[in-house]
């Protein structure tokens, strides 16, 4: 079964315009698109037609604005994930759909009942990625003063996502035997779950991405899918032996749970050309435009500030919005090398995130891909397009087929539901 | 005449998956103007439906390719800065058709699975039921209705001075906004309101669902008004329809949606133009309070 599936997994992460700031830009973008049903339809399709295990979509909650001022050179808003999936569970048949949602600001009826709609209408293909909320602005739209504290965020994110269980559980008929103590905690008093129509999945697909101690112990403990920022084959092969590591002291098969590292790439038919493609998204990435773009990271507004300067870091620490020993830590070394506001702002911008990053031809990103999975550095890969939709269309064209003809790469699905994709299971 | 109808799955059906379709092609096909995602009980009140209606409607809406498609959910439970962001994705991608239906009715259900801190005495249901409608609201107004600029060659995506914190703080909800997503076609998704569910509310609707007492005894204030009839009592409501008491009617039922095919044999559908359902519907455009938009 296994083999059937394919050795490598792909998941296509899909954040609004794509990976680079400056990819709403490039001729070929359509951001105007972006906010309708006819664009996620036609993506959805070509990822399905390409042989993905799913498609996810990341999430905030809170406006990109830094201290108050929304940018106006970035490409937002991010569409909510659950109404995007939603669409493009309409127009496919068979590819997983993940919704990223956070266990901090919302409460366990209420998203088990969104995965429960999601999971029926897509007939068990729905993923949940599960997050925990760190933005320090978030909080204010939910009425709260500041975040919870990090270790109280896992404690909570565990606890919901096994009330959460509880809830499909009961509604599938197989009540947990812990449900008792999963409805009534420090966290919750759950006098009650709710009905929901089933599907063949009788619950979506827990994905994780954890990077801290406390992060990488509930990916151990939960996770079926792990994403996770790997530069480096090593980087990647650690990663993925530690969380292997946590999950057999936990008492879990680590062969349940892949490792799907993100990777943005740009694509070619010449190196050369694929440089260039690079450089220009770079470029089209203006020094407003990242000054804005390093504002959002830190909560407060550069524009403001003259570009030509280095950071007043005094100045921003006492007024930034994220906490201020990460966003001395975060500038000092620019203001240490001498560099101007707006020149380390163009060098954050070139890396968003930390992902890896590859440039070059369909053949090279396939070697590249073939490489890290036979040096047991992931299970596959989080793609993230440089931009919008070109670049996942040459994915889709030139990359997946040379995996499939490598047997990398599922020529067919194997099954119905997203689980079936991640571990070759089928229903009992 | 407009035509109206819910719709909802029955969690113990094992075919709810192809029959939910099936539904929604009849209903399509035989031109309904509303359709209501939610639970119709024996009573003929709406509570919210076992299928989560926010997720449903952009699924449903490509097969309900022309009504206005209307997500009921527990006002009570649901908060703002959730249901502001999904229904503002959900108009996007409908062309401006959704709708919004927050209940009161079925809460016993919702209050056991949200928990205790949820329990409200019964007074206070309408006061957070409004206070959430109006937070909600707030957050669809953290944007001008024309904040994008999308021009790729100046690389303006935005006017900031069109986005904005708007620190709202009622007796329930405090939320600060912007929204990280922009403000709907519609300016705010059509607010439907069931008049046997809600009394006493202080927010007008954009669209009231009640029996013809109900209709009668409310400042409609230039809503939509649809008068429930069920097959006993639809002949009485195309009269009270023709005499101006409600300018459309909602089928419920077991034999729901054959009302709603032979009352389209006899009314054919309105031509309405516009680019969004509020607009087709004749419906005033939403005032934004917190645009500071300056006359020309």
């Amino acid at each position: 079964m296994s083999r059937e599936n394919g050795r490598l997994h792909l998941w296509a992460f899909l954040q609004g315009i794509g990976f680079f700031p400056g990819g709403w830009r490039v001729e070929k973008a359509t951001p105007d698109a972006v906010f309708q049903r006819a664009y996620y339809e036609r993506i959805a399709r070509m990822v399905e037609d390409a042989r993905f295990d799913a498609i996810v979509f990341g999430d905030q909650l809170q406006g990109r604005d830094a201290a108050g001022r929304t940018p106006g050179r970035l490409a937002i808003p991010t569409l909510d994930p659950f109404t995007l999936l939603a669409v493009m569970a309409g127009v496919t048949s068979r590819v997983g759909l993940v919704a990223t949602v956070s266990t901090t600001y919302n409460e366990p009826a209420e998203v088990a009942a969104k995965f429960a709609a999601l999971n029926f209408i897509s007939e068990g293909r729905a993923g949940w990625n599960i997050v925990t909320t760190v933005h320090p602005n978030s909080p204010w739209n939910f009425g709260e003063p500041e975040l919870l504290e990090k270790s109280a965020r896992y404690a909570r994110a565990q606890a919901f996502v096994d009330a959460a269980d509880a809830f499909w559980r009961q509604a599938a008929g197989h009540p947990a035997a812990n449900a008792a103590d999963a409805l009534r905690n420090q966290w919750f008093d759950i006098a009650g779950t709710l009905d929901f129509p089933t599907s063949p999945q009788y619950r979506p697909v827990l994905v994780q991405a954890g990077q801290s101690p406390d992060g990488r112990n509930f990916a151990a403990q939960s996770a079926e899918a792990i994403f996770c920022p790997a530069p480096t084959i090593d980087a990647g092969r650690a990663y993925r032996d530690d969380i292997h590591e946590r999950a057999r002291a936990l008492g879990r098969d680590p062969s349940k749970m892949l490792i799907m590292p993100g990777l943005a790439f740009i694509l070619a038919d010449t190196e050369e050309e694929a440089q260039r493609k690079h450089r220009h998204v770079l470029e089209l990435a203006d020094d407003q435009l990242c000054i804005e773009y390093l504002s959002e990271s830190i909560g407060y507004d550069l524009t403001r500030l003259p570009a030509n300067q280095p950071f007043p870091l005094d100045e921003i620490c006492a007024a930034c919005e994220f906490p201020a020993e990460d966003v001395r830590r975060m500038l000092t070394p620019a203001v240490e090398a001498g560099l101007s506001i707006a020149d380390a702002c163009r060098d954050y911008a070139r890396k968003p995130r930390g992902h890896a990053i590859f440039v070059g031809t369909p053949e090279q990103m396939a070697d590249r891909m073939e490489t890290w999975i036979d040096a047991g550095a992931c299970d596959g890969f989080t793609l993230q397009p440089g931009y919008m939709p070109s670049e996942l269309e040459l994915f889709c064209a030139h990359v997946a087929p040379l995996l499939q003809q490598r047997g990398l790469l599922r020529r067919e699905y194997q099954g119905p539901t997203l689980r079936d994709h991640l571990l070759g299971e089928f229903r009992a | 005449m407009y035509l109206s109808i819910s719709i909802d799955v029955s969690p113990r059906d094992g075919a709810a998956f192809a029959r939910l379709g099936q539904q929604a092609d009849r209903i399509e096909q035989a031109g309904a103007d509303f359709v209501l995602l939610a639970h119709e009980t024996g009573a003929g009140t709406l509570e919210p439906g076992r299928l989560e209606a926010v997720v449903t409607l952009p699924w449903i809406a490509r097969r309900l390719a022309t009504p206005v498609v209307v997500a009921a959910l527990p006002a009570v439970h649901s908060v703002p800065f959730h249901i502001a962001r999904a229904l503002s994705a959900a108009d996007f991608l409908t062309s401006g058709r959704a709708g919004w239906l927050p209940l009161l009715h079925g809460g016993a259900r919702f209050d056991a699975a949200y928990g205790d801190a949820y329990h409200l005495p019964p007074g206070d249901r309408v006061a957070k039921h409004d206070d959430f409608i109006r937070a909600t609201r707030a957050l669809w107004d953290s944007w001008d209705q024309d904040a994008l600029i999308l021009n790729k060659d100046s690389g303006a995506y935005l006017d900031s001075a069109k986005v904005r914190r708007v620190d709202y703080r009622g007796p329930f909800f405090a939320t600060m906004g912007p929204l990280n997503a922009a403000r709907p076609p519609q300016g705010h998704p059509l607010l439907v309101r069931d008049l046997d569910d809600v009394a006493g509310s202080t927010i007008p609707a954009d669209v009231v669902l009640g029996g013809a007492d109900r209709l009668a005894g409310v400042d409609a204030r230039g809503a939509v008004r649809l008068l429930k009839v069920t097959a006993a009592t639809v002949e009485q409501g195309e009269a009270l329809v023709r005499a101006g008491k409600a300018e459309g009617l909602h089928v419920a039922g077991p034999d729901a949606i054959d009302q709603l095919e032979a009352l389209r044999r006899h009314y054919t559908r309105q031509p309405a133009t516009g680019a969004t359902a509020r607009a087709r519907l004749g419906l005033a455009a939403p005032a934004n309070p917190y645009s500071k938009k300056v006359p020309a």
